[in-house]
């Protein structure tokens, strides 16, 4: 465990935000890889909190999304909108009705009685008072919100466009893209459901779902490393450190070509990756683990004798030990040359039904933040093209947009540097 | 458009605040424990100032019955418990303003009784009583409702035997003209078809339970499904004949048949909840591809309800500019569909963004549609 302090790449942004973010969320990821630790276990209690729907609230005003940095919750859902408000004004009124609710959701309270006003002001999914249970709302907007509609193409994000199909994709256009994309995330699926169903009903003539996804993130297991995919892997061992969060997360006031509205936003890649698990558990662990670059079991790189240990790539030039074209030695050599495009992963796994042959429809609801795509997320995926793992999945939706500033007080509402 | 969403922000602060001083106020709990029987209505209580109070009511008789929170100069309802079971405890809570404050027991069996007045003194804003709506009130617009839908059957019939007609002459072009019409009158009647009894499944059922395929499915979707899948006159004669019988039956039973004084509040959102659910959908497409024409008959027919409701609405419903200006949105974005030679397309070949904007525009008139069933109830006073 020596290597403990040297390099948690993924808890250094969690350590970063602990002044931000609810303790149990913080207490979770900064466990580390700790087994042995003799003191209760803080990913368990963090996973005690969020089964039993008790997640403390998280801080919804700042000068970022409140959702981005914390490490996956267990429930989310990527919804993507189309807006249908009629002209500015309305979309206006749209994006403040967002924020109210958005604002209530994650603080959590009592709805309102109405006597025999109407119907219940609350679906009552949380019960009487609606807790918190750790809910964040991301709210993005993509390319297509700058056409004709609302007089805002001259404020287009320089480096927002629709997604770019790479080779091994096979987008579906019915669930990629969007005008806006919202992802909440809590504890639990059933405050995920209520606030999308609460911010819905309050919004059913501003935007329409266009298309969503539920995600789930696992617990650790064993407990104190990191969460699997449905491919039997951690995922997201390797994030940059919160300190570099000024190079590569945050869209910088002064961007070259950027709007001035875009500062303190992150563009916010969203990928539906489709995983055929049934031909990948046909496939034994050693290929498997020469596709990754990762020890399955223990999460290791390949070369090295703990989870969160930096694979020398530069000792092993002609990739024996891990290959060439291993995933995470495609997705981040290690270079200072490609250093600058690392980006935050914040990866969920979903699970819905089955496809045409019976298969189960599983996969990963990937999602990650940067300042570039370009520089960030095409750079890596370009790298990614033709790697091994490609015959094992299919990316087949989501899309590109830009996770909006932070929302600073109570007189500040979602889109007001756009809008404004 | 969002002013709905608009007028409900201050509900956040109010929401807040709720949370934050029902604990102030002792949490509601046993302290706060109201005892209501068919001899006295709450006894003596107490609201010494304003603010949240939620207060337990326990009913000690042995009977059931419902207990409102009025306001007994203008006999508005604050908050009510419907249906208080005997030796049971339900919640109320209320933002309680300045004001005079008392309740009222509706027992089983039992004459209204009134309990003490309680008065919070000063000049604070607190959540507004609604004025009830009571049956007297609804006998008027359940009249007039009658009536226009004996002239909709009135014509009606009519159109169903131009349409039995086509097909007993084996005039298939002609009845797929005439159908049309037909359907869509008897669409613009949404808040009888549970007045009509067995004959709105007659008239207008649904192949869903049955299948296409089989022969006790009959009236309009039946009728339909056959004119636009290529099924013979004759095979299709005695449906169209049967379904001019049974609207004639229909208008001759209709002076007799009374619709419950709840659905007239009820109906004005749950004609355009099915709107959505079956034509909005395409669910209830056969094959004419009308429902966008469809879902226009249903909101020309709860303009009709609202229209005899707009008297006890206007007073009580702020939302009502919102019900007419999203009902009217829809509407044009609906007619904006119709082909130049008059025709329809169906939903499934609208444009995404057409359809969005439809849906949208639906949705939003049910959100402001929703309150009137409540609002609209008519209750005991």
């Amino acid at each position: 465990m020596g290597e403990q302090g040297k390099l948690p790449g993924r808890r250094s942004f969690l350590r970063g935000m602990a002044g931000g973010v609810a303790g149990g969320v913080v207490a979770g990821g900064a466990a580390g890889y700790a087994l042995h630790a003799s003191q209760p276990d803080p990913v368990l209690a963090a996973d005690t909190a969020a089964l039993e729907g008790r997640l403390p609230a998280v801080p919804f005003h700042g000068k970022y999304q409140a959702g981005i940095v914390p490490p996956p919750q267990r429930a989310t859902a990527v919804v993507s909108f189309d807006a249908t408000a009629d002209g500015k004004s309305e979309l206006t009124d749209l994006f403040h009705t967002i924020t109210s609710r958005a604002r209530f959701l994650t603080a959590g309270g009592t709805p309102p009685p109405v006597g025999i006003d109407g119907p219940a002001s609350d679906s009552g999914v949380l019960g009487p008072t609606v807790v918190p249970d750790g809910l964040t709302v991301t709210l993005g907007v993509g390319s297509t919100l700058f056409d004709d509609r609302y007089g805002l193409a001259s404020q287009l994000p320089a480096r927002l466009t629709p997604m770019q199909p790479f080779p091994n994709d096979d987008l579906d256009p019915a669930q990629t893209g969007g005008d806006l994309v919202l992802q909440l995330s809590a504890g639990n699926a059933d405050a995920v459901l209520h606030a999308l169903r609460d911010i819905a009903k309050h919004t059913r003539g501003g935007m329409q779902i266009n298309w969503r996804i539920d995600g789930f993130s696992s617990p650790a297991r064993p407990a104190g490393t990191v969460p699997r995919n449905l491919l039997g892997f951690m995922d997201g061992v390797s994030n940059p450190p919160l300190s570099e969060a000024r190079e590569l997360l945050w869209i910088q006031a002064g961007t070259a070509g950027e709007p001035e509205w875009t500062a303190n936003g992150s563009y916010f890649v969203v990928r539906l990756i489709r995983m055929f698990v049934e031909f990948w558990d046909r496939v034994d662990v050693y290929e498997q683990q020469q596709m990754f670059g990762r020890d399955r079991a223990k999460g290791f790189p390949l070369d090295a004798d703990s989870l969160y240990a930096t694979p020398d790539f530069a000792a092993d030039p002609t990739g024996s030990v891990i290959p060439l074209n291993a995933h995470m030695r495609l997705a981040n050599p290690r270079t200072p040359q490609t250093a600058p495009s690392r980006i935050l992963r914040r990866a969920y796994n979903y699970d819905r039904g089955i496809d045409q042959v019976g298969d189960l429809d599983q996969g990963l609801v990937f999602t990650c933040f940067q300042q570039d795509v370009k520089r960030q997320f095409e750079a890596v995926q370009t790298r990614l093209i033709g790697e091994p793992l490609v015959d094992y999945i299919s990316p087949f939706g989501g899309g590109y947009f830009l996770a909006l500033p932070g929302i600073r007080d109570t007189a500040d509402w979602y889109g007001r540097a756009l809008l404004t | 458009m969002l002013s709905v969403a608009m007028r409900k922000t201050p509900l956040l602060t109010i929401a807040l605040l709720a949370a934050a001083s029902l604990t102030a106020c002792g949490g509601g709990g046993a302290s706060d424990a109201i005892s209501f029987n068919s001899a006295s209505c709450g006894g003596t209580w107490a609201l010494a100032k304003p603010g949240w109070h939620t207060f337990d009511l326990y009913n000690a008789d042995d009977v059931g019955g419902e207990i409102d929170l009025i306001n007994p100069r203008t006999s508005g309802i604050y908050a009510e418990v419907d249906q208080l079971g005997p030796g049971t405890t339900q919640t109320m809570s209320l933002d309680a303003g300045s004001g005079s404050y008392a309740f009222r027991c509706l027992f089983d069996d039992a004459d209204p009784m009134t309990g003490p007045t309680v008065t919070v003194p000063g000049h604070v804003k607190g959540f507004a009583p609604t004025v009830p709506v009571t049956y007297n009130d609804l006998v008027g617009p359940e009249k007039e409702y009658h009536a226009y839908v004996a002239a909709g059957l009135q014509t009606l019939v009519g159109q169903t035997e131009t349409l039995a007609g086509d097909v007993q002459r084996g005039n298939l072009t002609a009845a797929r003209r005439d159908w049309l019409p037909a359907h869509l009158t008897y669409e613009t009647l949404g808040a009888a078809y549970d007045a009509f009894g067995n004959f709105d499944d007659e008239i207008d059922g649904r192949a869903d339970a049955l299948g296409v395929n089989n022969p006790q499915w009959a009236g309009f979707y039946r009728l339909e499904y056959g004119l636009w899948h290529g099924q013979s006159a004759g095979e299709l004669t005695p449906y169209a004949e049967g379904l001019a019988a049974n609207v004639r039956a229909l208008l001759a039973s209709w002076p007799s048949d009374e619709i419950p004084l709840i659905d007239i509040g009820l109906r004005t959102h749950e004609i355009m909840e099915n709107a959505l659910e079956f034509q909005l959908t395409g669910h209830d497409d056969y094959g004419s591809g009308t429902t966008l024409a469809t879902t226009l008959a249903n909101i020309q027919g709860d303009r009709e309800l609202l229209s005899l409701l707009h008297p006890l609405l206007v007073t009580r419903y702020p939302g009502l500019s919102g019900v007419q200006e999203w009902l009217s949105r829809l509407q044009a974005l609906l007619e904006a569909q119709r082909q130049p030679d008059g025709t329809w397309v169906s939903v499934s070949q609208l444009p995404v963004s057409a359809r969005q904007d439809i849906d949208a525009a639906c949705g939003q008139a049910l959100q402001e549609l929703a309150p009137i069933a409540s609002i609209a109830e008519p209750r005991n006073t």
